[in-house]
Order: C-alpha cells, then sequence, then structure tokens
C-alpha cells in the first residue's frame, strides 16, 4: 500500500506538472486504423464473460459478445433496449413464458459456426450454473430454457421476473458464448474467448494489453476500425501522458473534478461523464452499540454535511444522492425530504437524548485506496465536529474486503453501480438474506431487514405502477431507519480525442466502458 | 571451482525450501480472499464458498502445503487463481522484460558510476568531488517515480524521442532499445549514484594503502596506478553493493515498471498481493529466492576474477 500511496503521489504531481506545462497542439489521429484505450488495472481478470465482474473486464466482453437484447449503445438505461441476437421476443400474460425469435446468419468468431439457440441454451444454462459461472443466482427462477426450433427460444420461469430483459442483455450472464468453443476449450475458453460481437479476441499480453480484431462478419456489418488495443496501464499519470502524447484515444478517467478540469484544457478533446452512477453510501451497522440506537444514527445523519462533500468531489463528477437508490435506476425514488439537514446542535442534542453527552467513538476499518479514503477522512472530520469519534483503521484493500465481510467495522464506506434496477441494490444492500457474514451474505452491512417483504414482493409484481409503490415504500421504510447514509453519485469518466468519433451519443454504459461499434471509427480534425 | 558452485547450490537448497514455507503460510495468513477478488464484490459468501472448494482453499492446511511441496518438485506451479494463466508462462512471459531492465541498468550504472566514483576519489575536496557528491546524494534521494514522470515529460512530451509506454514487441531489437532506454536511464542513474559513491569511498582506502605509495615510488605511471593497482582492489565492496543491489531492483522496480506501463516480475508481485493469487505469488517468490542465491553466487564468483587472492574451496 505503500507503493500505491507513492503511486498516487507521483499522479497529483505528474497532473500538475503535464497540464501546468500546456496541453501542446491538437492532434491529427492516429496511424494505424487500431483504436488504442487505456485502462486503469494492471493486468485483465479472467476473460471469461460468465466468470469475471470486474470493472477492468466488463467493457471488453461488451466489444466481444452480444445478447438477446441489448442496451442502445451510449445508453444504460433499461427503456433504451432494443434487439440484439434476438430479432423479436413475447412474453405470457402472467409472465412465465418468454419465446424470443432469433436473427438468422449470426456467425461465431474464428469459424464456429452460425450461433442457433442451442447456443443460447448452452451460454444461458452455463450462465445460471454455479460451477461455471459468478453470476448464477440471476437465474435463480430460470426453470427451463429450451431450443424450440433452429432460431426460437423459449425460457420458462419459476416465479415472474419483471426486469428479465435485463437478465438476456450482453452483460454479465447475459453475454452469449458460442457452445462449440465453449465446449472443444473447457477452462481454456478464458483464454481465447467466443462470442457474435463486432470485435474478435486476437491477443492477450499479460500486463501489458489485451488485443481484438474487427469480425467481418458482424451481423450489423463489419466495423470501421481494424481492431482494438487495449492497454492495462495502472498509473494515472503514465495514463494522462499516454493519452495527451495521442498513444491512446480513448481513456479511462479519474472520477474527479481537477481531471476533469485538467483534461477539458487539452485541445480538441472531449470529456464524458456519463450513467450509471457509483453511490458513496456510509452503512451504519444497527446490531452493534451504539448504532444500534436510531437517536445515534438519526445524529449522525445531521452531522452530515453534504454540500461540503459536493464542495469537494466536484459538481461535474457527482451528484448528491436523492435516496438509498441512485438516480435513473428502475424504481428510484426522490426520497430528499428524509435526507435531515446538517445540523450539528440536533446531531449534538440526539446523542445526548442517546446518553452520550460527551460523544462516541466508532470503529471503523476502511481501504487505503486514496478515492474512497479522502472521502472517510471528510466524513470522520464531520462527524467529529458533533462530538463522533471515527477511530479509523486504515487497510490494505484486499483486506478492507475481507474484513467488513466479517463484520468487523461499524461503519462501512462503500461505492457501488449495480445493474439500474432497484431490486439489485435494495436486495444486495439491504434485504436480511444478504446481511454479511451468514452463508448467504453479499453486502447488507447494516443488518437492516426493515423491507424485506417490500423488495420479495417488488421483485415478482408484474404491474409497474405497483412494483415503482413496493420499491418506493421499502425505500422509505429503509431510510426512516437511518441504516445508511447515502452521500454522493460518482458518474463514470471518460474522455477520447475528438478525431475519434464513437458512432452515437454516450450518457451512459452498463459496462462502465463506452460501447465501441461498427460504426466508431477515426476521422480528421 | 565447480565444485564449490555445486556446494552453493546444494546448501541453498534449504533456503528454497524455507523460503517456500515462510511464502505459503504468510499468504494465507494475509487477510482477504481470492475467491472474493475472483467472484467481484457482488459475489454471495455461498458462492465464494464454492469457488474457495473449487480451488481447493478449503482443505486442511497441510494437505495443501504438501500438493503445493510436491507440485514445485514436479515442476508444476499451477494456474493464478485470478488470471486461470500458467504461473511459470505468466512469469516466463515479463521475466525477459525484467532481465533486459536488470542488466540495462547496471551497465549504464556502472558506466557512469565507477568513473565518476573514481574522478571524484581523485579529486577529493574540490569542486568536482563536491558536484559528484551532491549530484549522487540527489540520485540517491530522488524518488523513482518522480525521476520516471520527468523524463517522460521531457523526452516523450515534449521531445517526443520515446513511447510514454514502454511495453511492446521484444522481438524488434529497435522497439525494444526504444522501450527499454527510459526506464534503464531512470533506474540505472540511481545504481550510478550508489556506485559513484562506493566507489569514491573504496578508492580512498586504497589510496592511502603502502602499497599504492609503493608503486607511486618505483616510478610507475599514475595512469597505471589508478586503474590497475588502486581500482582493482577498490572493485570488490563495490561488486558487493552491485550484488545486494542487484536482488532489490529485480522485485523493486515496480514503480519504473508501472510509471513506465512496461512488465516486470515486480509488477507481477505486486499485483498477485493485491489480488491474493496465492499460487502466483508462492511461484514468484520461489523464483525470485532463485535470483537472489544466482546474484549472490556470481557475485562471489566475481570477487575471483578481480582478485586472484580469493580462493574457493
Amino acid at each position: 500500500m505503500k507503493q500505491t500511496g507513492l503511486i498516487t503521489a507521483a499522479t497529483l504531481a505528474a497532473g500538475a506538472l503535464t497540464l501546468g506545462l500546456g496541453g501542446g497542439a491538437a492532434l491529427a489521429g492516429p496511424d494505424t486504423n487500431i483504436l488504442n484505450i487505456g485502462m486503469a488495472s494492471s493486468d485483465a481478470g479472467r476473460l471469461d464473460p460468465h466468470l469475471s465482474a470486474t470493472t477492468v473486464d466488463k467493457a471488453v466482453f461488451g466489444w466481444m459478445f452480444s445478447g438477446l437484447v441489448r442496451f442502445a449503445p451510449g445508453s444504460s438505461s433499461p427503456e433504451s433496449i432494443e434487439p440484439d441476437l434476438a430479432e423479436s421476443w413475447s412474453a405470457s400474460d402472467d409472465g412465465l413464458e418468454w419465446t424470443f425469435n432469433l436473427r438468422q446468419g449470426v456467425q461465431c468468431h474464428h469459424g464456429y459456426g452460425e450461433l442457433t439457440s442451442a447456443d443460447i441454451v448452452y451460454s444461458l444454462e452455463r450462465a445460471a450454473d454455479p460451477d461455471r459461472s459468478s453470476f448464477s443466482s440471476d437465474f435463480e427462477a430460470f426453470e427451463t430454457i429450451e431450443a424450440v426450433d433452429d432460431y426460437t427460444v423459449r425460457i420458462i420461469l419459476s416465479h415472474p421476473v419483471p426486469s428479465l430483459l435485463g437478465l438476456v442483455t450482453n452483460y454479465q450472464g447475459g453475454n452469449i458464448v458460442c457452445a462449440a468453443a465453449a465446449e472443444e476449450m473447457g477452462e481454456d475458453f478464458q483464454n481465447q474467448p467466443v462470442g457474435t460481437g463486432p470485435f474478435m479476441f486476437e491477443e492477450y499480453r499479460p500486463q501489458q494489453s489485451l488485443s481484438l480484431v474487427a469480425n467481418p462478419d458482424y451481423f450489423r456489418g463489419a466495423p470501421i476500425l481494424d481492431g482494438i488495443l487495449y492497454r492495462y496501464i495502472p498509473s494515472d499519470s503514465a495514463r494522462d501522458l499516454a493519452f495527451q502524447s495521442g498513444e491512446i484515444d480513448l481513456i479511462y478517467g479519474r472520477q474527479d473534478q481537477t481531471w476533469v478540469e485538467r483534461i477539458r484544457e487539452l485541445p480538441d478533446v472531449t470529456v464524458h461523464v456519463m450513467e450509471p452512477a457509483e453511490m458513496s453510501v456510509m452503512h451504519l451497522n444497527t446490531s452493534t452499540p451504539p448504532l444500534d440506537d436510531i437517536r445515534v444514527r438519526q445524529a449522525m445523519a445531521h452531522a452530515v454535511d453534504r454540500e461540503e462533500f459536493m464542495d469537494f468531489k466536484g459538481r461535474d463528477t457527482a451528484r448528491m444522492s436523492q435516496s438509498i437508490v441512485p438516480q435513473g435506476y428502475l424504481g428510484f425514488a426522490d426520497m430528499s425530504e428524509l435526507m435531515p439537514a446538517f445540523d450539528l446542535d440536533r446531531a449534538r442534542e440526539l446523542l445526548t437524548e442517546a446518553g452520550h453527552p460527551d460523544g462516541i467513538t466508532v470503529s471503523v476499518i476502511h481501504t487505503a485506496l486514496p478515492g474512497m479514503l479522502s472521502t472517510m477522512e471528510v466524513f470522520q472530520a464531520q462527524m467529529a465536529r458533533a462530538g463522533i469519534n471515527i477511530d479509523l483503521e486504515v487497510v490494505e484493500h484486499a483486506t478492507f474486503h475481507a474484513q467488513i465481510r466479517e463484520d468487523l467495522s461499524q461503519v462501512v464506506h462503500y461505492s457501488a453501480a449495480r445493474f439500474p434496477v432497484a431490486d439489485i441494490y435494495l436486495t444486495q444492500f439491504y434485504h436480511s438474506r444478504s446481511i454479511v457474514n451468514t452463508p448467504t451474505g453479499v453486502t447488507n452491512f447494516s443488518h437492516c431487514a426493515d423491507a424485506d417483504a417490500e423488495i420479495d414482493a417488488a421483485r415478482v409484481e408484474t404491474d409497474p405502477d405497483l412494483q415503482r409503490e413496493q420499491w418506493e415504500t421499502a425505500q422509505r421504510l429503509l431510510m426512516e431507519n437511518f441504516c445508511s447514509l447515502p452521500i454522493y453519485e460518482n458518474l463514470q469518466i471518460w474522455a477520447r480525442h475528438n478525431y475519434l468519433d464513437l458512432g452515437y451519443e454516450l450518457t451512459g454504459s452498463l459496462t462502465l466502458g463506452p460501447a465501441v461499434t461498427e460504426q466508431t471509427q477515426f476521422v480528421s480534425n | 571451482m565447480l565444485a564449490y558452485v555445486a556446494r552453493r547450490l546444494f546448501f541453498a537448497l534449504p533456503t528454497l525450501l524455507a523460503v517456500m514455507t515462510l511464502v505459503f503460510v504468510l499468504v494465507r495468513i494475509v487477510p482477504g480472499d481470492p475467491a472474493q477478488t475472483i467472484l467481484g464484490d457482488q459475489a454471495s459468501q455461498e458462492a465464494i464458498m464454492a469457488l474457495r472448494e473449487r480451488l481447493g482453499l478449503n482443505r486442511p492446511l497441510w494437505e495443501q502445503y504438501v500438493d503445493f511441496l510436491q507440485s514445485a518438485i514436479t515442476g508444476d506451479w499451477g494456474a493464478s487463481m485470478v488470471t486461470g494463466q500458467p504461473v511459470l508462462g505468466e512469469i516466463a512471459n515479463v521475466l525477459p522484460y525484467t532481465i533486459d531492465l536488470t542488466v540495462a541498468s547496471l551497465i549504464l550504472g556502472a558506466v557512469v558510476g565507477i568513473p565518476l566514483g573514481v574522478w571524484s576519489a581523485l579529486h577529493r575536496n574540490r569542486l568536482i568531488d563536491y558536484v559528484t557528491r551532491i549530484g549522487s546524494l540527489l540520485g540517491l534521494s530522488f524518488p523513482a517515480f518522480v525521476s520516471a514522470i520527468l523524463l517522460l515529460l521531457i523526452f516523450s512530451i515534449y521531445l517526443n524521442w520515446f513511447p510514454v509506454i514502454s511495453a511492446g514487441d521484444r522481438s524488434d531489437p529497435l522497439e525494444r532499445l526504444e522501450n527499454l532506454a527510459l526506464p534503464a536511464i531512470n533506474l540505472g542513474l540511481i545504481m550510478a549514484a550508489y556506485i559513484t559513491r562506493v566507489t569514491r569511498s573504496s578508492m580512498l582506502n586504497v589510496l592511502g594503502e603502502d602499497y599504492i605509495r609503493t608503486a607511486q615510488a618505483k616510478g610507475l605511471p599514475h595512469r597505471s596506478i589508478i586503474w590497475i593497482h588502486a581500482l582493482r582492489n577498490a572493485l570488490i565492496p563495490v561488486v558487493t553493493v552491485v550484488g545486494l543491489y542487484l536482488g532489490i531492483l529485480i522485485g523493486n522496480s515496480v514503480l519504473t515498471e508501472i510509471v513506465f506501463n512496461r512488465p516486470g516480475l515486480g509488477k507481477l508481485i505486486v499485483g498477485a498481493l493485491g489480488q491474493r493469487d496465492y499460487t502466483m505469488l508462492q511461484g514468484l517468490m520461489v523464483i525470485y529466492t532463485f535470483i537472489i542465491i544466482i546474484v549472490n553466487l556470481l557475485t562471489d564468483l566475481t570477487y575471483g576474477l578481480i582478485d586472484p587472492r580469493v580462493k574457493y574451496s
């Protein structure tokens, strides 16, 4: 972690130096027709779309794989879902039977033949298999998946899943792998993934890059670009310099106002601030004293100065939270009226009422990752003003993840984006099934279980209005109990040189990286 | 000498075994879970436990240890728990980059550091000596990542002589040299600073010896006294320092590797540690220990080349 700190220091120094010394002239464009992308990571994870859930791999899967349906390029809104491998689909009135009619003539990469309904069945069954997939629990309602004929797939559900289309987009378990390739390669599939997307796997160089080549048989037409070189560049400063020198055309940015302002100063560069937002939340462990007293949690809520947080994070890259579910998610309800106003006197009063006139001490374990740590340090300073001492233990990131799941921290600062449906956020963070340190635990750090009934009911509710009401009630109940303190929402940041035309308007991307489509191309300045 | 080398290698075996055992235990004591890393933060406890089972992490520790030793002896280092790539393959991929960088910075450090150290010693307490000493002190105290960024700004952004990203194709000699230049300069200058200081100090000691005065009294040419009689004897501590520093350099070049975005062992170790990639860490540590053993052995053998009085028995 010392080295991480040093790299951060280097980044800050380089940032100041790099852009302080001026941006130089606009770049004419690349010499080749290969798109160079700089990603903030030292290496890839597992290049199997059903296994890896890491940010660094998600974007790549979006370029290599298709789903039955997809989010329109540039959007992460469920309302933009459109046909992909399926040309059309229908659902029975009770929502238990879904039929997808496939596009004909879709070719798998590297000569693995035409994609048929057998591939869809194989792929969805693979995604639902806990031995081969990290996302198997998403498919628990899938009773049977059958190939009616070569171009028709039927899915029978055990209970209605209103957001079913979201599960069959080209995202996580919905990415369709080609059965022949996956069977032939077995575990080696991750070393040469085969899909049907616009770009095909070419070469992986550990710690360096992943090369993709254009798929000439892509069903929407051959891509204009010849390929993609996805470079793993962990150092922010090196990535920035490579972008400035033109070695990188598209860059993953820091969720940081100063970074956005610095990069915007470069000539002919566009910074994209896009959805989905990662919400920064302080989860309060309601099962341990003194946080088991709602007055203490309420006091903490009054001690949070969210305006100060906004000034600290920057208004271009962050927005204030309005609920425990991020804005823009299906089922989000504006709960701003339930957010306690910043009022230190009231906070101290509540602490006194709760029997803590001299204040309290709360033990917190936190990651040393600079972006997250700075938020916790601001929080610590704000709490101190109200007499709440945050006893902060800073640990390395993997240790942090292990220890918060062992329930060792009284306040857990977590920042996350999820599939943009309220159910996912509510279930993973606030359902009793997800309480950490239990066999079914995920990320319920607060131990709250106030809205289980509403969350479960909304999940299978087929009437959209009723479903929204149930989600709204769940959010209200959980906020009234001060299970967590939503602080701000961090948006995704990318930047590109203007000689790169993405081919669509970029407002969001579920894979957290911009879609690179058959229309993406280099244009002259 | 061959018997000496064989004996040294034989006695290195217990060291290797000790390191393997220590690494095996340490990586498992440190909090963190490779299954969690692989599955990501949305994974349920059930899924994590299922993956731990598949990875064999739920088996008794001694059983895992015996398996590990058996596999290591038969040359099977397994696959990375995180990427699924063979451990030896991943190490073999990055090792040439590390060797390139280490050797290049060693050559640069010696070529710059030894003459500077000698020059400084010969001009003791004069302007040249002060400048060299301050310069070498700066080289030692300047953080590698800051000098790396300055080099990038000057040579890659403004002069546009070298790429910012120093990875690339090693099979093309020109590209290999182009990618190596800035990282090697960055580490080489630090090494030069070390070598300059040790050479200067060692030379000052030797220059005060009786045999040097004897050589001077006999009227031997100044150049011959300095470069043959004095430097040869002064080099023993320099070789010791270089040997020690090489070992450190192989693992500690990580900051240079990260800033120049260059593959290497250091970067691989840090990545594996962050991801709790047990198999990768075990493989890396054994390789790293082996390299240190070889470097130490070569250092000892070099003493004999420099000073014929050194005997290997």
